[in-house]
């Protein structure tokens, strides 16, 4: 049968592609790691192009935006609410709810916490958490809706989250160009809150709501690998129909989540008006739906991978400031390198998947 | 029966993630015979198949076809040389017809529009069932059909785009008896007498025995004898196949059952649009295993979903002795009362395939907070539970706990579902198929745990199309049809009256 003078391989390549079972989670966090790095790379060639100096351009992201103190803080204050939002998409796309209503939660989440600014709600000392808790009601509320909807009427969740979205824009457009509005000036904001209704400095300027942020990370963590209800999780996340079968709660488990998830975004407006802006302004929200499923996505649903890509992209956002101050590069440069970084990590999914194998003893 | 090769494979080898799936394997079919190629699951006999059809590509190894050495780029280089694979689980489109399935795979060089290339291909779909010798509807849609039918536009579609070699992939797991001797009559006739070579994967030893002229044993990813099935005996090629011969499958004795356990009366489906239920009546005692018989289609699947909790419309009622209506049983309840459910399609009901074994295991006692409150999971007895589970209910090709689910050939996905059902003493037990697509030995083990959880006293319902199966379990059997029980039959029974049972109502 084996004749040897005749004999020639099927494949004369000495490479081959193989379907990978599994890989373990730190060969995933390299690879995700080195295609963020081959992203950043191709964007650094986009901003030479554009006219930033090379060496500048290291100068710019790395030096004075990781290394200079003041940038550090702008850095984590920039990231608190970027955290929030991402852990708001990771949770909702683990129950398979595509919670595009980000924005609206967060515009729920910043028109409950200046509520109680507003009408002085509780003494001075428990302005604060009367404020958080508010604010996490009102992003949950706003989540109820859609999730219900989809439970048991199955309506398109894609469809009701974007559209609320726009139902509590022109709620705040409505508020901060009339009752809300501060009469001091004529500017669409809410009166600025006071001190004590202000996210406090812990210490040396480092923001309480970048330590909130990472607290509350630590907790989306327990809920999602820890807890019970993270099991069940998994459960819908890969198989609902098995969920079902084998006694997960499914749509109480959908119905919890999606209300952390708005919860999670309520808090996110409330470190933007409180933390950041210290009033209600028209424009808070601005691209943080985006950057939220974005963080998400690059993240895999990990909240722990979340807050780290969460940082990167407030880096981003913070050096992407500077270099339109000091470069005149458009700020939708930074939204290019986003999309660039977000297309490596999606690419980087083949070599997750794969395996290139040498062929032992393969004869050419 | 000419002697020229058909198609040869050489030396193949091929390695899934590390592990060795094909190791040197050579098999070798000639024109206008139907070589059957045996083995346990995970012996190899679909990965090497599929390197024939072009879908994997091997490492080393060589392929022949027709005595010319061929390299095959893919799925189409393959129909190109003629060969057409009839997998497993169908690759149909379903809300398409038959002759818009069977016209994607064939080559569009024709100057005809799309309406008259489908006018085409729906006469060409009719002679060549005719010359088969069957009909079938060429604008029916794929889901209307039954499973037989499906098959048959699989045939057709690779008949159709030129194929001369015909690999069928386990083509007798979804079929009746009766369906499975038309499959293979009609398989032997395009062998025979238009000279083609047909290639039957298979692990059962009587379609061998009957429809093969050649067979080649595969055992553990290697080929390790070709000869012709009429040169040997039943015990000698399963003695080939699994190394070492099994005790054959035994008539369970007759024991005195206990009280009656569930009383199902008047099941009926609501809706309907297909009201597939139309009234079962059964009592199951504690202590006896009563199987349901009969052909495909007849409700099996909705009476097995109705009684496993899954959310199947239904009237009438379940009714679990002392304990109130089935529907009305919590998750967690079920679990306590020793309500064990094994449905026939484990990835679909059973186990989560991307995730692991021990996540898989633990919703067996999650309910009951074995494994820690709401807001804690204990993992370490999770673990630990699993470990032993595995151990005990001899789940192989467990690398890891941590490893998916899906990575478990059959056999061993369905002893992982069994031992986390079994892992509370079951009282009732619910199974579906329990041996759908596992070979002898992982069988033989299924059929053991069914026995022993009756001689416990668990009283076990066993839902089967294969009526050898039901055969050698039950003690009682009852023959379904058209959504009704329409017979009872106690062992000892006479096969052929449940056949005549199964096929002859209405």
């Amino acid at each position: 049968m084996f004749d040897a003078t005749n004999f020639q391989p099927l494949l004369a390549r000495r490479y081959t592609l193989e379907v990978r079972q599994q890989m373990a989670w730190y060969w995933q966090a390299l690879v995700i790691a080195l295609a963020l790095l081959v992203g950043l790379l191709i964007s650094a060639a986009i901003l030479v192009v554009a006219g930033v100096p090379a060496g500048e351009l290291l100068n710019e992201f790395v030096i004075l935006t990781l290394f200079d103190a003041q940038s550090l803080r702008a850095v984590l204050f920039q990231a608190a609410p970027l955290i929030m939002v991402g852990l708001a998409g990771c949770v909702a796309f683990r129950a398979r709810f595509w919670n595009l209503g980000l924005e609206g939660q967060m515009i729920w989440g910043a028109i409950g916490a200046t509520a109680i600014s507003l009408f002085e709600i509780g003494p001075p000392s428990m302005r604060l958490p009367l404020m958080l808790l508010s604010a996490v009601v009102c992003g949950l509320i706003w989540a109820l809706a859609p999730v219900l909807l989809k439970l048991h009427l199955k309506v398109n969740e894609i469809i009701s989250t974007l559209m609320l979205n726009y139902i509590a824009l022109n709620f705040l457009l409505h508020l901060v160009y009339g009752d809300w509005k501060d009469p001091r000036d004529n500017f669409p904001y809410s009166p600025q809150y006071r001190v004590f209704e202000r996210l406090p400095d812990v210490f040396d300027g480092l923001s309480l709501a970048i330590v909130l942020a990472t607290l509350v990370a630590f907790l989306v963590l327990w809920f999602t690998n820890v807890s019970r209800a993270g099991l069940y999780l998994r459960f819908v996340d890969n198989s609902p129909g098995v969920a079902r079968a084998v006694g997960v709660p499914v749509n109480r488990v959908i119905l919890g989540t999606v209300l952390l998830s708005g919860a999670l975004a309520g808090l996110a407006g409330f470190m933007i008006t409180a933390g950041q802006e210290g009033r209600l302004t028209h424009s808070f929200y601005v691209g943080y739906g985006f950057s939220g499923i974005l963080i998400a996505f690059l993240a895999r649903n990990q909240p722990i991978a979340a807050t780290v890509v969460a940082l990167l992209v407030a880096t981003l956002f913070v050096a992407g400031r500077s270099l339109q101050v000091f470069y005149q590069i458009p700020f939708s440069m930074v939204q290019l390198i986003q999309a660039i970084l977000v297309i490596c990590v999606a690419s980087s999914e083949f070599f997750i998947r794969h395996r290139i194998r040498r062929i032992q003893g393969g004869q050419s | 029966m000419s002697n020229k090769n058909a198609i040869q494979l050489d030396a193949v080898s091929k390695s899934f993630d590390g592990f060795k799936a094909l190791s040197e394997a050579s098999f070798t079919a000639r024109w206008g015979e139907v070589h059957a190629l045996l083995g346990e699951n995970g012996a190899g006999k679909s990965s090497l198949m599929n390197i024939a059809a072009g879908l994997y590509a091997p490492e080393t190894g060589s392929l022949f076809i027709d005595d010319n050495l061929v390299r095959l780029k893919g799925p189409l280089d393959a129909s190109t040389q003629g060969i057409g694979m009839v997998h497993q689980h169908f690759k149909l489109v379903k809300p398409f017809s038959v002759a818009e399935n069977i016209l994607l795979g064939l080559r569009n060089d024709q100057a005809l529009s799309f309406r008259q290339r489908l006018q085409q291909t729906a006469e060409e779909i009719k002679t060549t069932a005719a010359r088969l010798g069957f009909t079938i509807d060429p604008f029916a849609r794929v889901d209307q059909l039954s499973v037989a039918e499906q098959q048959r536009v699989e045939i057709l579609k690779v008949l159709l785009a030129g194929a001369r070699i015909l690999i069928l992939d386990e083509p007798t797991a979804v079929l009746t008896d009766a369906e499975a001797e038309n499959l293979l009559t009609t398989v032997q006739n395009f062998a025979h007498q238009e000279g083609a070579a047909v290639i039957l994967v298979t692990h059962k030893m009587n379609d061998v025995m009957r429809y093969a002229d050649e067979v080649t044993v595969m055992r553990t990813g290697r080929t390790v004898a070709s000869l012709k099935p009429q040169s040997v005996t039943v015990g000698e090629l399963v003695k080939l196949t699994v190394g070492d011969a099994p005790t054959p499958p035994q008539v369970p004795a007759s024991r005195a059952a206990g009280e009656v356990k569930l009383e199902v009366s008047e099941l009926c489906s609501t809706n309907p649009n297909a009201p597939i239920l139309r009234g079962v009546n059964l009592s199951l005692h504690a202590g006896e295993i009563y199987g349901i018989a009969g052909v495909g289609g007849n409700g099996q699947s909705e009476l097995a979903g109705a009684l496993m909790g899954l959310p199947e419309p239904v009237s009438g009622s379940m009714q679990l002795v002392g304990e109130g209506d089935l529907r009305d049983l919590s998750a967690s309840r079920r679990r306590e009362l020793g309500i064990a459910c094994i449905p026939a399609d484990r990835y679909s009901a059973a186990l989560a395939a991307p995730l692991s074994i021990s996540d898989n295991f633990a919703m067996g006692e999650i309910h009951s907070g074995r494994y820690g409150p709401f807001w804690f999971l204990r993992r370490r007895r999770i673990e630990a539970d699993t470990a032993a589970a595995v151990s005990e209910f001899d789940v192989q090709g467990v690398r890891s706990l941590q490893q998916k689910a899906a990575l478990l050939s059959g056999g061993n996905a369905q002893k992982l579902v069994i031992a986390r059902e079994f892992s509370r003493q079951p009282q009732l037990v619910i199974v579906h198929s329990p041996s759908r697509g596992l070979d002898v030995r992982a069988t033989l083990a299924v059929h053991q745990r069914l026995r022993s959880a009756r001689d416990a006293g668990a009283a076990v319902l066993l839902i089967s199309e294969d009526l050898d199966e039901v055969m050698a379990l039950a003690d009682r059997i009852g023959v379904m049809s058209a959504g009704r029980i329409i017979g009872e039959f106690a062992q000892p029974a006479d096969r052929q009256a449940i056949g005549q049972a199964m096929v002859n109502h209405v």
